[in-house]
């Protein structure tokens, strides 16, 4: 199955090293769109098929915390998995998270695994069958 | 709640061997921008203040030459693919990550809230602010915590 994965994060080579893990972790035929804020997340959401929602917390003009509530808050996206990825390693501050209906935190710095694990355990396993994304390789015969 | 810098050290090797395969060592504290970087000028220099049991800021300096080796480490893109944004966007990432992994280390009673790091102009940095050396196989680094 091919998944649809929104990356919200203000840091562009975050996302693409978010993205560039995602396909080594398995998830190479997914359709990734991006985000640089929980605002231009929500914008996305309205108008596309998402399946799983990978954010960061700490974003100018409306951050990872702000973008759950407003996720959680509206009927028709509430469902979606929310996955944070933040340097925020505080209990306390990770509790909030999962309290507001994060359903997985990622610390960084993180490994391909940590994140190929947590999405398999939210998604399903992935079939690597469908995983073969030569879209950046290139080949001379 | 345990020194700042301790932890600091612990983080910046953590993240810079997590995800940027790039072994680090500790060097004595010195005065970076007139001393030991200055072979390997021009700097960039980022900088993130925070806020919890103590706030303050902290500074990063890195050369342009080895950040841009780190930036297509980072993102497996080609160096000559690479902008300015991405190149400041992997500084400002650095410093985002070593921070906030190293103050959720610091055992604060107060839970640390980080500001958005932000670039800075090097040519801006007081000459006397003293810097401790962070260095890499072929450079070095430099970072400083100023306290409120």
């Amino acid at each position: 199955m091919s998944y649809s994965i929104l990356i919200v994060d203000d840091s562009l080579p975050m996302r693409s090293v978010i993205k560039r893990t995602l396909k080594t972790a398995g998830y190479g035929s997914a359709q990734f769109h991006e985000a640089g804020n929980g605002k231009e997340a929500l914008a996305i959401m309205k108008n596309e098929w998402i399946d799983i929602v990978i954010t960061d917390y700490n974003m100018p003009v409306m951050n990872g915390m702000e973008l759950i509530k407003a996720i959680k808050g509206d009927e028709l996206l509430k469902d979606i998995p929310i996955v944070v990825i933040s340097t925020e390693s505080n209990d306390v501050k990770i509790k909030e998270f999962v309290d507001l209906g994060a359903a997985g935190y990622i610390t960084k710095p993180f490994t391909p695994e940590t994140i190929r694990d947590l999405l398999i355990n939210i998604l399903g396993e992935v079939d690597y069958s469908e995983e073969l994304d030569d879209s950046d390789d290139d080949f001379d015969f | 709640m345990k020194s700042l810098m301790t932890v600091m050290m612990t983080s910046i090797s953590e993240v810079m061997e997590t995800m940027f395969f790039l072994p680090v060592e500790f060097g004595e504290e010195s005065k970076a921008i007139n001393d030991r970087m200055k072979e390997y000028k021009p700097d960039m220099a980022c900088q993130l203040k925070f806020s919890g049991d103590v706030s303050g800021k902290i500074t990063l300096l890195i050369p342009e030459s080895l950040l841009g080796e780190m930036a297509e480490n980072f993102m497996g893109t080609p160096k000559e693919e690479l902008t300015s944004e991405h190149i400041s966007g992997t500084l400002m990432e650095i410093l985002n990550m070593v921070c906030g992994n190293a103050l959720g280390k610091a055992e604060s009673k107060v839970p640390f809230e980080l500001a958005i790091p932000e670039m800075i102009d090097e040519s801006k940095i007081p000459g006397s602010l003293l810097f401790n050396i962070i260095q890499t196989p072929d450079s070095v680094m430099a970072l400083n915590i100023g306290m409120d």
